[in-house]
Order: C-alpha cells, then sequence, then structure tokens
C-alpha cells in the first residue's frame, strides 16, 4: 500500500460554502519527492494542512473521504500523536519562530523537547540538522535577528531534526536567493533518497523539474493533472489554466510555433533549453 | 527597551550558581520580611545589610546602581513626595502647602513606605539580573510548571520589544500626518483608533499560523517534556530555600503577636 | 470543571496570551504618550476573556502585571487586579454580555466595579491608600476632609474606574468584532463573541450617552475638587 493513501477527499473550511479540496485522490509512495502546484486558491495549502494533520483537526470544518499516512488514518488520531510522524513547514518564516527561545540551537531543540527526546541525544541531533541545513554558525543567534531567507532555514531545520517520515513543506524557499533555495533542494532531495517522503507546495518550476520525482497540478481544489515533473510542467493544459509557468518553456512554446524549436518536448530549466536549441 | 527586558547579566558568581528557585525563594523572603516585620527599620536595614553585598556578591554592581537611578529612585521618590505631603497623620507640622500638611510623622511614614518599595523592587531587580529567562524556566518547569507558562513568559519578552519598536514606528509615522496629542479628550480618544488598530489586528492574525508552528513541533505531545540544559540545584541550595521560609514565618508570626 | 478549563486553553489560546499582554503594555505606553486621562492597559486581557474565556483572562491580566513588572515595578502589586478584570471580563462574556453595545458598557462598569474593591486593600495595606497613580489626588483631598483611608481609596476607585474600563471593554468588542470571524472560530468561545441582532445605531446612541453621561460626571466631580 502507498504511504500517503487519500481517498476521495473533500473539504469544507467552517463557514465558507464551496470546498476547498474536492474529490482529492492520491497516492505517494515511500521516498518520493512529490511537488505540488497550481494557482492562488487551488487548495495547496489546504492540501498540506490535511497531510499534516491540521486539517481537521485543527481547523474543524467537514471532512469526507479517508486520509492515511504510513498507515494511520487521520480521522482516528489526534494531532499530537499525527506530528510525530509528520513535518510542516510552510511559507511566513517569522510565524514559525516558537518564541519560547532565545537561540537558533535551543528553537531548533523546542520541538525535541517537546516531544520527550532524551537530553544526550538531543545535542547531537541539533548539530547534526544545522549542519545538513548549513545554519551551524547561527545556533547562537536570536531568531528573532535573522534575514527572512535564514529564518526559512530555521523553520525547516526545527523539523528536521524531528526526523518526520513525511516532509510537509508550503513554499519554504520563497524568502531565499537562488543560491539557497539550490541548497535547500539539495537537502530535501538528500531527505528523499534517504527514505523521508516529500511533498512540497513550490512555484519555482525549475527547481521541481531539476528535484522532484512527480508533480501534481491543482486547481479549484480538484486534482488538474499529476505525473513526471516535465510532462506537467510544460503541459498546455497548465498554461491554459493559469499555471505559473517557467520563462524557458513559455519562451520555446512560441519558438515551437515559429518552428525555432525542433524537439517534441518542451524544456523547463535553462540547461534544458540550451541543451535543446544546441541540437 | 530591548536590553531593559532582557535584564540578565552573564557573569561568573556565587549568585548566579545558585539554582534559579533559590533565587525567587530569596527575593520573595526580602519582600515578605520587609512588608511582614514589626519594627520601623527592618526595610531599611535590609537594604543596606542584604540587598547591597548581595549585589557585590553578585557581580552585578553596576547593573544595578544604574537600574536604581533609573528606575527604583524616581518610583520610590514619587511615592515618597504622595506620602509626606497626602498622608493625613501626625499632629508635628513641619510645612504647610494650601490644605496640605507635611508633618514629621507622615515624613517618618514616607521614608518606611518609600524604602519597603525600593527594597522590593531592588529584591526584584537581583533576581532578574543574576537569572536567564531559559533557565529559570526550564527549572520551574523540571518542578512541575505547565511547560505552557514557561511559553507564554518567554514568548511575552521576545513579542514586547518587537510590539514597541512597531508601536513607535506608527507613532512617529502618525505625527508626521499631524496627529494631534494635545486637543480635547474625545479627539485624543479618536486619535487612539488609527493609531493602535494597524499594530493590534496584525499581531492578532499572526496568532493562528504561530499556534500552528508550535503545534506541528509537538506542543501539545502528552509525552514527557525534556530540556536541552541541566540545571543544578545542590544540598546548599535547598538548605537555603528552608532557611528563608522559616524567616519568612518567624517575621509574620512577629507581626501577628506584637500587634 | 477543571476538564472545562482545560478546554479554554488550547494552543491558539496560549499563543493569543502573550499577543494580548504586548497589546496591553503597547497600548498602555501609548495612551501614555497621547496624555489621556485613562490607562487602557487592559484592552488585551479583556479580549482574551471574551475569545477564551474567564480563566484564560485571569492568568492573562496576572502575568501581564508581573511582566510589566519588570519595567515599570510599581504595577508589579497590583497583579491581583489585573487577575480579577480578566476573570470578570470572561464571565460576563460567558453570560453573553460581550454581543452588543449597551451589554458591553454594563460589562465594563462590572469589571470597573470589580477593580475599584479588589485594589482598595492593595493600595491601603501597600500604600497607605496614596499610590503612585495620578488618582491619587483625589484620595488625597478626601483624606483631607476627613475621609477614612477604607472610604477614601473605595471612592476614588468608584469615580475614576469606570471611565477607564468601560473604555477598554468597548475597545476589546470593536477589536473582535474587527477580526474575521474565520479566525475568531479557531478560538476556544467564538460564541461569546456573536453579535446580537438588533438596531445598531440605537444600540450606539445608548451607549455614548451613557459614556458621555460618565464622563461628564467625571468631569463635574474634578471640577468640584479643583474648585
Amino acid at each position: 500500500m502507498a504511504f500517503i493513501n487519500l481517498n476521495n477527499v473533500t473539504y469544507k473550511y467552517p463557514l465558507t460554502k464551496t470546498p476547498a479540496l474536492q474529490n482529492i485522490n492520491l497516492q505517494v509512495n515511500e521516498g518520493e519527492f512529490v511537488a505540488i502546484v497550481g494557482p492562488n486558491g487551488a487548495g495547496k495549502s489546504t492540501l498540506c494542512y490535511t497531510l499534516a494533520g491540521f486539517v481537521p483537526h485543527f481547523f474543524k470544518g467537514e471532512i469526507s473521504g479517508t486520509v492515511e499516512v504510513a498507515g494511520m488514518d487521520s480521522s482516528k488520531s489526534t494531532l499530537d500523536e499525527w506530528v510525530l510522524n509528520v513535518g510542516l513547514a510552510f511559507q511566513n518564516p517569522f510565524n514559525q519562530i516558537s518564541g519560547a527561545k532565545y537561540t537558533v540551537f535551543e528553537e531548533i531543540a523546542f520541538g525535541l523537547e517537546n516531544t520527550g527526546v532524551p537530553r544526550n541525544e538531543m545535542k547531537p541531533r541539533v548539530e547534526e540538522a544545522m549542519k545538513l541545513t548549513d545554519i551551524s554558525n547561527l545556533a547562537d543567534r536570536s531568531p528573532y535577528s535573522l534575514s527572512g531567507g535564514q529564518q526559512q532555514r530555521v523553520a525547516l531545520t526545527s523539523i528536521l531534526v524531528m526526523r518526520p517520515k513525511l516532509l510537509v513543506l508550503d513554499e519554504p524557499t520563497s524568502q531565499m536567493d537562488p543560491i539557497g533555495t539550490r541548497e535547500v533542494f539539495g537537502v530535501i532531495r538528500k531527505m528523499a533518497e534517504g527514505g523521508m517522503t516529500v511533498v512540497m507546495v513550490e512555484h519555482k518550476m525549475e527547481w521541481i523539474a531539476n528535484f522532484a520525482d512527480r508533480v501534481v497540478a491543482l486547481k479549484d481544489g480538484q486534482v488538474l493533472m499529476e505525473g513526471k515533473p516535465n510532462e506537467v510542467l510544460t503541459s498546455e493544459l497548465l498554461a491554459e489554466n493559469g499555471f505559473g509557468v517557467s520563462r524557458y518553456t513559455s519562451t520555446t512554446r512560441e519558438a515551437k510555433k515559429q518552428g525555432l524549436w525542433k524537439k517534441e518536448n518542451l524544456p523547463v530549466t535553462l540547461d534544458e533549453a540550451v541543451e535543446g536549441f544546441k541540437k | 527597551m530591548h536590553e531593559r527586558l532582557s535584564f540578565f547579566v552573564k557573569r561568573d558568581s556565587a549568585l548566579h550558581h545558585l539554582n534559579p528557585l533559590t533565587k525567587i525563594v530569596l527575593a520573595l523572603s526580602i519582600i515578605l520580611v520587609s512588608i511582614f516585620s514589626p519594627w520601623y527599620w527592618t526595610s531599611h536595614g535590609l537594604l543596606l545589610v542584604v540587598i547591597v553585598p548581595l549585589v557585590f556578591i553578585g557581580k552585578v554592581a553596576n547593573e544595578y546602581f544604574t537600574s536604581a537611578l533609573r528606575l527604583i529612585l524616581p518610583a520610590a521618590g514619587f511615592i515618597f513626595f504622595m506620602q509626606a505631603f497626602f498622608q493625613p497623620i501626625g499632629q508635628t507640622v513641619i510645612f504647610n502647602f494650601w490644605f496640605l500638611d507635611i508633618t514629621q510623622e507622615s515624613l517618618l511614614f514616607a521614608f518606611r513606605i518609600a524604602t519597603r518599595i525600593t527594597v522590593m523592587i531592588s529584591a526584584f531587580t537581583l533576581f532578574l539580573l543574576t537569572t536567564h529567562p531559559s533557565e529559570l524556566m526550564s527549572d520551574l518547569t523540571r518542578r512541575g510548571l505547565p511547560p505552557q507558562f514557561a511559553y507564554v513568559i518567554i514568548s511575552t519578552l521576545q513579542i514586547l520589544p518587537q510590539m514597541q519598536a512597531k508601536a513607535q514606528t506608527i507613532i512617529a509615522a502618525q505625527r508626521s500626518r499631524g496627529l494631534d496629542t494635545e486637543s480635547t479628550f474625545f479627539k485624543r480618544i479618536g486619535s487612539v483608533v488609527p493609531l493602535v488598530s494597524p499594530l493590534v489586528f496584525g499581531s492578532l492574525v499572526e496568532v493562528e499560523e504561530r499556534a500552528i508552528a508550535i503545534e506541528a513541533r509537538g506542543f501539545t505531545s502528552k509525552k514527557a517534556k525534556t530540556s536541552l540544559y541541566e540545571i543544578s540545584d545542590r544540598s546548599s541550595d535547598k538548605f537555603i530555600r528552608w532557611g528563608l521560609v522559616i524567616l519568612v514565618i518567624i517575621s509574620i508570626v512577629l507581626k501577628l503577636w506584637l500587634s | 470543571m477543571f476538564e472545562k478549563i482545560k478546554k479554554d486553553f488550547t494552543t491558539m489560546t496560549w499563543v493569543l496570551i502573550p499577543v494580548a499582554i504586548a497589546i496591553n503594555i503597547a497600548i498602555g505606553q501609548i495612551v501614555v504618550l497621547l496624555k489621556l486621562p485613562v490607562f487602557l492597559d487592559s484592552i488585551g486581557t479583556v479580549l482574551v476573556g471574551i475569545v477564551a474565556g474567564p480563566w484564560a483572562g485571569a492568568l492573562t491580566g496576572a502575568l501581564s502585571n508581573t511582566i510589566w513588572g519588570l519595567f515599570n515595578p510599581d504595577s508589579l502589586p497590583w497583579w491581583p487586579v489585573a487577575f480579577f478584570i480578566g476573570l470578570v471580563a470572561g464571565l460576563c462574556a460567558n453570560a453573553g454580555l460581550f454581543k452588543n453595545w449597551w451589554k458591553v458598557i454594563l460589562s465594563g462598569f462590572l469589571i470597573a466595579l470589580t477593580a475599584a474593591i479588589v485594589s482598595t486593600p492593595i493600595s491601603v495595606y501597600l500604600y497607605g491608600g496614596i499610590t503612585a497613580s495620578g488618582s491619587s489626588f483625589i484620595t488625597a483631598y478626601l483624606l483631607q476632609t476627613g475621609q477614612g483611608v477604607l472610604s477614601a481609596v473605595l471612592s476614588t476607585g468608584f469615580l475614576v474606574e469606570p471611565v477607564d474600563k468601560i473604555t477598554t471593554a468597548m475597545l476589546a468588542f470593536v477589536i473582535v468584532q474587527g477580526l474575521s470571524k474565520r479566525l475568531v472560530a479557531r478560538f476556544p468561545r467564538p460564541e461569546n463573541a456573536e453579535v446580537e441582532s438588533g438596531n445598531n445605531t440605537t444600540q450606539i446612541i445608548i451607549a455614548l450617552v451613557v459614556v458621555v453621561v460618565v464622563v461628564a460626571l467625571g468631569f463635574v466631580v474634578r471640577n468640584m475638587l479643583a474648585g
């Protein structure tokens, strides 16, 4: 059985009329890195919250269908049990600072303290996680004194250190520069190769094409299309439905119309575009 | 404002090495003895014989006397004047102004109250100067304080300076747009609203995401919590604590007995 | 009983409390800057009382004074007053007294009475009735006219508190109404903030009349004292 199993999930937030998710069916295997794309209001964040247990346990509202992760059924678990298996980091890094800690090191240890990890295990785990995301030099800084990009790394590290089986990320690199983004994607790829399952909402199409195993395109709370990154990200369907498209894809699409792009498939990244034009 | 909120000064002193709870008990004992002791000179004595030496033992003399000048003296001085002028006690009038008499008795009373306030604030300041908030909270959590309390206190200490900084910015911005702080009561009440609403609504909207973030990190986990730091609690700490508790009991008994 | 109280302390409540304390202190400071004759330093406390019940409100109040004590040590001994402000605000909210304007004013008045009563013993025992607050001028005057300490302090409280606490309750009400329903629904007691349908303008007029009368009364008393 798949590691993540969403079966016909429909969900409505309290006080709203239209469902945020409609008949979602999604299966993800262990160690797979799945990217979620979609325009604003497509239900990407709601999907993240559903996987992370906050829908419905935190947000309430009406849910139907089944949500299973790592063999556990969301409707039969409590949120505090669920978060032991599923880690969530989201876009706004400032609001993810717990506020309970004075240094980055303590901030990252917060989740371990809460879940009762013994002290002698805690320190090495925090150090290892900080090394992984390359923030060891920030250990003694106040989390509030950091830049947005640095705070996002701290938020990600604070979740990674808890070693979740499933990592859910909602635009975790929105405030990072290209170098930072590349590093973080590299780390996430490595985690996936180590067996962690990753579901990530992201706008940066080129990075998805380079790192993700599969792409799921959401629109109006429904799955519009899913498949290999290049198939999905270059499809006409996405362009027609107002999805963000990589500039290399849109450029070569024009080029193809004028007969300048000879290959069958369109590129997503710069490298692919350069390669294609060379031939 | 920021440095004031993190009062703690990192030093290597006997006071710094005491267990945080011992230091709370010490501060509270000083305050309670000062309130309950039946003798007039107790507070003055506590200040000179207990607090000042402790300030030097704790190696925080500079910081203590700075805050004494900035915080304690104005508060105590104000209370001294209010008491001296307004306490309608005593017959021996020294000085008279309008309907107000300053008597020898009211002066003595004022001196006592002002010193008591000084002792209370000083004991508290001494405690804050030598105790790191996270150390205090870890220790109290270990002793059974719900971890949520620790969260609330430390989080407030961190949010407050940011909120004050934002308030300063907003005030400056509103002033440059011609905010009027000098007109009638109602106009000024009206002017509070545009000042305060961005501050208040902005900070309240953040609550939801922060709740999600800490929940995702096991804030409501039912497992027994552990702590990153180990906090020492020696037998000498326990000895000091019990000694102080006995002192407080003695002063309360004396007060009840003598009055 | 304990289970019921526990239900009010969700993660949302724990995260709201520090924000509410910061609101208390920040608004309190802005008000001082604007030289307003009120404190308005418990808006956050009342807010928590409304959306998370009496015990969360009480905790917010008590911690607020304790933490404000860090840089304004004089506020420390008054924590029981703040505790009861939060408690009574929460009880009023649970009783449905934060649902329209005239009820909010009633809540403000009840909070004011509580504050006056609870602060009296602290003021009398710790300061001999004369505190560091400006309202002590009234107490001093009453003392000089031969009133006992207890009655002088209590009368001062009854004169000063209503203006402040009614304004506080009204501002807290405005803030809760200004939050999105979606956000309010995340807190333990969203039902406390549901506005009763009714003639809104009439309510505001009644409310304003009451406030004007109270303020006018305050001014009359002040002028009497000054004259």
